[in-house]
């Protein structure tokens, strides 16, 4: 699915902003990565920086950090979780992010709380996909993927 | 030159003391980017504008400026770093100076601020940068 040639997985959950993903795993960890829009708003990513594994973030506190050559912030986090570990082909190579933004995952975290409870506040499927086009049209975000 | 992981360091507090501004367009990118990545590390950061940058905050002002010919607008600097978390003050005894009224700021501003309360922020902050 896209909206503004923005790519949209309705397996995924996503943030209300539509900043980040995250993807159930079958061992109870969760993973996390950024939007297409993201990677968009971003431009060419030059840096990734993720929180040393072990580390624990609370809601509110970013799990990793982002530098673009026109973009740099956090990589939000909506729930309390522990960095179980980072992606290192994407610490290695951040234009990942920006060829394949939901293959690219960034961190894989052990949520502090069950799964589902630490998923309530992000949404998926048909919501997920209404926010997602309410965010490209408030903020005219058109998505272009990123080329080596 | 920076590790891959980012350490879990004890929170700071830094003071940004931001002087450039219009005539100076190219010095008005990076103290907000810098704000920005600063606040995703988990530091407690204010950027204190003063003398020229006053004339930065004035709504019109970075809707219509960039650091480069055709780059992007300092206004989304600003908001970036908003976003992160970054507080904006800016000073009033140096609003006269350029003719202005705090009503005339942009709205990202958090507020209008004595040169006392940057003398506090100076005294209490961990780091402090110029630019």
């Amino acid at each position: 699915m896209e909206f503004h040639g923005c790519e949209f997985r309705a397996e995924l959950y996503y943030d209300r902003e539509c900043q980040i993903w995250v993807r159930k795993e079958d061992d109870g960890t969760l993973t996390v990565g950024m939007t297409d829009i993201s990677q968009s708003i971003a431009g060419k990513i030059l840096h990734v920086r993720v929180r040393r594994p072990g580390t624990r973030r609370p809601k509110g506190k970013p799990v990793a950090t982002i530098e673009s050559g026109k973009w740099a912030g956090p990589v939000p986090n909506i729930f309390d979780c522990v960095i179980v570990h980072a992606n290192e082909d994407v610490l290695e190579d951040p234009n990942l992010l920006n060829i394949e933004p939901y293959e690219a995952w960034i961190a894989r975290v052990q949520p502090v709380a069950p799964v589902d409870v630490a998923l309530q506040e992000m949404v998926t499927g048909d919501a997920a996909f209404a926010l997602y086009g309410e965010r490209c049209v408030r903020d005219d975000i058109h998505c272009e993927r990123g080329m080596r | 030159m920076s590790s891959k992981y980012l350490e879990d360091q004890e929170e700071k507090t830094v003071v940004i003391v931001m002087t450039s501004g219009p005539s100076t367009p190219h010095r008005c990118a990076t103290p907000f980017y810098l704000g920005a990545l600063l606040s995703s590390m988990d530091a407690e950061v204010k950027i204190f504008c003063t003398m020229e940058a006053v004339k930065l905050m004035e709504q019109g002002t970075p809707e219509n400026l960039s650091a480069m010919a055709g780059g992007k607008r300092i206004i989304d600097f600003i908001r970036d770093a908003k976003n992160a978390g970054v507080e904006l003050h800016v000073c009033r005894p140096a609003l006269p100076g350029y003719e202005l009224v705090p009503q005339q700021l942009i709205p990202e501003v958090d507020s209008v601020a004595s040169a006392g309360d940057l003398a506090d922020l100076i005294l209490s902050a961990d780091r402090l940068l110029f630019f």
